[in-house]
């Protein structure tokens, strides 16, 4: 099976009639144009096979998942459904299937292959996978992305089928730039093709692809009709590439020297291929005989590259005259508008179409302001920033119970030989049984204890850290060692896995600054925990509606039955001085002179958590030292029953002023 | 094995650029099987599970048997073949551990990433070196003995000690410096492009290296048993182990075989202080204590001062 499929021959179609076929260059003005062409090269060369787009907005992933999907199917037949993964799946759902029928003879099952393990030796359209948020892909899922983003062959080895196989399916991927730390850079890696897709806008292909229909039939021509739209600027033997693959064409050197050039010399291998493979693959497209310097510019402008102008006298510079060189980098879709009169590939906007966020990631958790700063405006590797906190072993399976009561507790995420008969994952176990029912010959379905399988449970957190921020205990100008004083409870949050829950008083971006306001993190990764802590102070302290929510939040972990959290920490940094009564929180009104009932409201809030079990809830309050009133934190401490860390002077602590 | 690869596929063995301590140290294994194993670290895309497969198939003809990191139970140790089951039939299906000892080898891509069930079943299979299997309606009890091959990327964790001391060998792939890269980009293209071509001259060049690498190491495998140790080596080998504070005594055990390995291969009758020293770092890595109990696979400066007056004329 050496041998090649059939390739077309490169492209002898004439170029079209734009002016960007003219020149040579690719339509990378308009981010919708590139998006497109980045998805012809991922389907014309299965070395593109991963395709990354960072910030794009959720509302356009089943839009351009659809549209991947019709590249890859071309005009003649209906797309495949794609195989969407998220953060429930697990190994036993990626690589095999298992199919039970009933029969004559009771039950039958089949394991066969899963779509992740289609060879290239397959006909029809490849499959398509796609990940709407990579960041919330399950272990298993970037597990299975690592076996087959570029890989050359895979092994699947579960019980049912072996199968040693070239992938072929085509993987398109969403992250924002904001959460990139949280992805495995192992991962990150084998994605061929990224770009930036903030700020794409797919006019008319979002209205004419939202209406997703019953049956396969239904809608095809939607799609095509939407993917004309999107392709009016490129030309057929593009998409016909799309569809049948191209052979690839001779790379120079200078090709390889410039690609070097614009990547830097700390790029990995992987990256630098990435980008001539992809020079490669346009050069081909544009009907070229061997790839040049210009088409590894062409490649880095298409993914975002910064581009400098390029030095006079390169070798193997094309010789068809060159349009103007656009300006360097800069977010897609701000590039100097190059194509000429009387081309066709503009994109018409319709009334009513909304613009996208041009700036900052797309909708969803983490945009609270003060969050790391995400990386270079439209750069397709933002991990290279130094912003995101990363999980130490993102791609390890995840920590699961295997002793004690909290092993049955937890989400399941997977099965396992039963070793008693705790916990028996039902389904499972009877699959099992069914499988070996005709060589047992019984009469009944018979369960035999090696059928017994259990439910495998992830470790439920079992750590809590509530962290309840004054941010107006700092003078206005952030003093700069919050973080360090803090560093011990983050580093235990971190070690021991433990969710975080965020409660912020007196912040100058609060949405009600009688209020305090609250979020949620799985970990203390989450770049919102981080940007928590530097946030501009306010005027208003509602210090009492914090201490509340405190407590309401501790008392509905501590009350959860069976997953309650074996340990949580109360950490609260305030100078004690409250100038919102509760009542004023509660109504949004102030109901006459403050005077100290804010500070009053606080210490009687704290007091119910001063009540509560302290064999499990640890409580400490961050001393800032303000004068006067120096004393309110050990008055309020005193009712939490909470030990006090000065944090005037933590130990290490410098004034990076971060 | 269904569906099986065909080798074109692979860059050619031949045509890996640099990582000469990588290939080193899977010849020497090929050499002297008893070495018991590789162990390859190294940052991603350095070529390390290319490297391997490329050995495989210029070595063996074929791909290596593979353990997957999400490979079940009862793939590894062996179980019944589910299809015939269902249709009545109990065919005992042999697992992967089989599968390695007829070959030799069993590669494990991401052997940091493996469950740690699966690290436990390897574990004892290789410390016993006897696969017992009573599950399912199975009653047997194999003698088995096969190399490891691993490949792991330290950016994503550890091995537990136990495992770690299992290959006998451990290297670190290098950086590659502008050249070698360039030259790697120009390989990889080259290779990719003329896979389409009927009758490559490149990939017949390629072909007739690897054949030319294979007769190479058959006659080394042959020649190492008549190739001498003489005490003095034996003596330098347990005190480099001293020095470097080695845990366990597999390390000089594994460090006299593979710079025997070394000799053999390089047509020598006896092994030298030379070849002893080159081998020491692929010994003796990941048996220090820093290694055993950390992350740091790194032979540094520090290391090799230590035995430099060892290897002093």
């Amino acid at each position: 099976m050496a041998s090649v499929p059939p390739l077309p021959p490169t492209s002898p179609d004439p170029p079209p009639e734009s002016g960007t076929a003219r020149t040579g260059a690719a339509p990378l003005d308009d981010p919708a144009q590139r998006l497109g062409l980045a998805l012809v090269c991922a389907a014309a060369d299965p070395a593109l096979s991963g395709v990354l787009l960072l910030d794009l907005d959720p509302r356009l992933v089943d839009p351009v998942a659809r549209l991947f999907g019709a590249v890859l199917a071309g005009a003649a037949e209906p797309a495949r459904p794609p195989l969407v993964l998220g953060a429930s799946d697990r190994d036993e759902d990626l690589w095999t299937r298992t199919r039970i029928r009933g029969g004559e003879h009771g039950i039958t099952v089949r394991t066969e292959p899963g779509p992740l393990t289609e060879g290239d030796d397959a006909d029809g359209a490849p499959p398509l996978v796609v990940v709407p948020d990579l960041a919330r892909l399950s272990v298993a899922g970037m597990r299975a992305a690592v076996q087959l983003l570029g890989a050359d062959v895979v092994t699947v080895e579960r019980g049912g089928p072996r199968r040693t196989v070239r992938p072929r399916a085509r993987w398109l991927a969403v992250c924002r730039s904001a959460d990139v730390g949280r992805v495995s850079r192992h991962l990150l890696d084998r994605f061929a093709v990224r770009l930036s897709a903030a700020g794409l806008r797919l006019p008319g292909v979002r209205e004419a692809l939202a209406e997703p229909g019953p049956g396969p039939q239904v809608g095809v021509a939607g799609e095509g009709e939407a993917r004309e739209e999107l392709f009016a600027g490129l030309p057929a033997a593009w998409r016909s590439a799309a569809e049948g693959g191209i052979r690839p064409v001779p790379v120079g050197d200078a090709a390889i020297v410039r690609a070097r050039e614009l990547l830097g010399p700390d790029a990995g291998v992987r990256r630098e291929l990435a980008l001539l493979r992809l020079a490669r693959t346009l050069a081909a497209l544009h009907g070229r005989p061997s790839a040049s310097a210009d088409d590894s510019d062409t490649a880095a402008r298409l993914i975002g590259v910064a581009v400098p102008r390029s030095a006079p006298g390169r070798p193997e510079s094309d010789p068809a005259p060159s349009g103007p060189a656009p300006e360097p980098t800069g977010p897609p879709g701000t590039l100097r508008e190059r194509r000429a009169a009387g081309g066709d590939g503009r994109l018409r906007t319709r009334e009513g179409d909304r613009g996208l966020l041009d700036t900052g990631p797309a909708e969803g958790i983490g945009t609270a302001a003060g969050a790391a700063p995400s990386a270079a405006e439209g750069s397709p590797y933002p991990e290279d920033e130094p912003a995101a906190a990363r999980d130490a072993v993102p791609l390890s399976g995840p920590r699961r119970r295997t002793t004690g009561p909290v092993s049955t507790r937890g989400t399941v995420i997977g099965t396992r030989r039963a070793t008693d008969l705790r916990d028996i994952a039902h389904v499972r176990t009877v699959r099992e049984a069914a499988v070996h029912q005709r060589a047992r010959g019984t009469e009944r379905f018979t369960v035999a204890p090696v059928d017994l399988h259990s439910n495998v449970r992830a470790a439920a957190p079992e750590r809590v850290l509530v962290l309840l921020l004054d941010h107006t205990c700092r003078g206005g100008t952030g003093d700069g060692n919050r973080p360090e004083v803090l560093a011990p409870f983050l580093q235990w949050a971190y070690t021991s896995r433990a969710g975080v829950q965020v409660i912020e008083v007196g912040a100058a971006d609060a949405a009600d600054e009688l209020r305090a306001g609250s979020f949620t993190a799985r970990s203390v990764l989450d770049p919102r925990v981080p940007g928590a802590l530097n946030r501009r102070a306010g005027r208003a302290t509602p210090l009492a509606h914090g201490v509340e929510l405190a407590a309401h939040t501790l008392r509905r972990l501590l009350r959860r039955q069976g997953t309650g959290p074996a340990e949580a920490w109360l950490v609260v940094v305030t100078d004690g001085r409250g100038n919102v009564p509760l009542q004023a929180s509660h109504t949004g009104r102030f109901a006459g002179p403050v005077a100290a009932s804010g500070v009053e409201d606080a210490v009687e809030a704290a007091a119910r958590i001063g009540a509560m079990d302290r064999t499990r809830l640890h409580v400490a309050v961050v001393d800032p030292g303000r004068e006067p009133y120096g004393d309110l934190p050990y008055v309020l401490a005193d009712r939490l029953g909470a030990i006090v860390v000065d944090g005037r002077h933590a130990p290490g602590a410098e004034a990076t002023g971060e | 094995m269904s569906g099986a690869v065909p080798g074109p596929r692979i860059l050619p063995y031949s045509r890996v650029v640099a990582q000469d301590e990588l290939k080193l140290a899977l010849e020497l294994h090929h050499v002297v099987p008893r070495i018991g194993g590789v162990l390859m670290a190294g940052p991603r895309g350095t070529a390390k599970s290319t490297l391997v497969r490329a050995f495989a198939l210029m070595a063996h003809g074929e791909l290596p048997v593979t353990l997957p990191i999400n490979a079940t139970d009862d793939r590894v140790v062996g179980g019944w073949d589910l299809d015939a089951l269902i249709r009545g039939e109990p065919r005992p299906q042999p697992g992967l551990l089989e599968d390695a000892a007829d070959k030799g080898l069993l590669y494990v891509d991401e052997v940091n990433l493996l469950d740690d069930h699966l690290v436990d079943i390897i574990l004892d299979v290789a410390a016993t070196g006897v696969l017992s299997v009573q599950r399912e309606g199975l009653d047997t009890a194999k003698y088995l003995s096969f190399g490891l091959v691993g490949t792991m990327n330290p950016e994503e964790g550890g091995l537990r000690p136990q495992l770690l001391d299992r290959f006998g060998l451990m290297v670190t792939a290098e950086t590659l410096d502008a050249t070698e890269r360039h030259r790697l980009l120009r390989t990889v293209l080259d290779f990719e492009q003329e896979l389409g071509r009927e009758d490559s001259a490149w990939l017949s060049a390629a072909r007739r290296d690897d054949a030319r690498t294979r007769d190479r190491l058959t006659a080394a495998r042959r020649r190492v048993r008549d190739v001498d140790v003489p005490d003095q080596i034996l003596e330098l080998c347990a005190r480099a182990a001293e020095r470097t504070e080695a845990v366990g005594q597999r390390g000089e055990i594994v460090a006299v075989l593979a710079a025997r390995a070394l000799a053999a291969l390089e047509d020598a009758d006896r092994v030298t202080p030379g070849h002893l020293r080159r081998i020491l770092p692929m010994a003796l890595r990941h048996r220090r204590p820093e290694a055993v109990h950390g992350d740091t696979f790194d032979w540094e400066p520090d290391d090799e001062a230590r035995l430099q007056d060892l290897f002093e004329v």
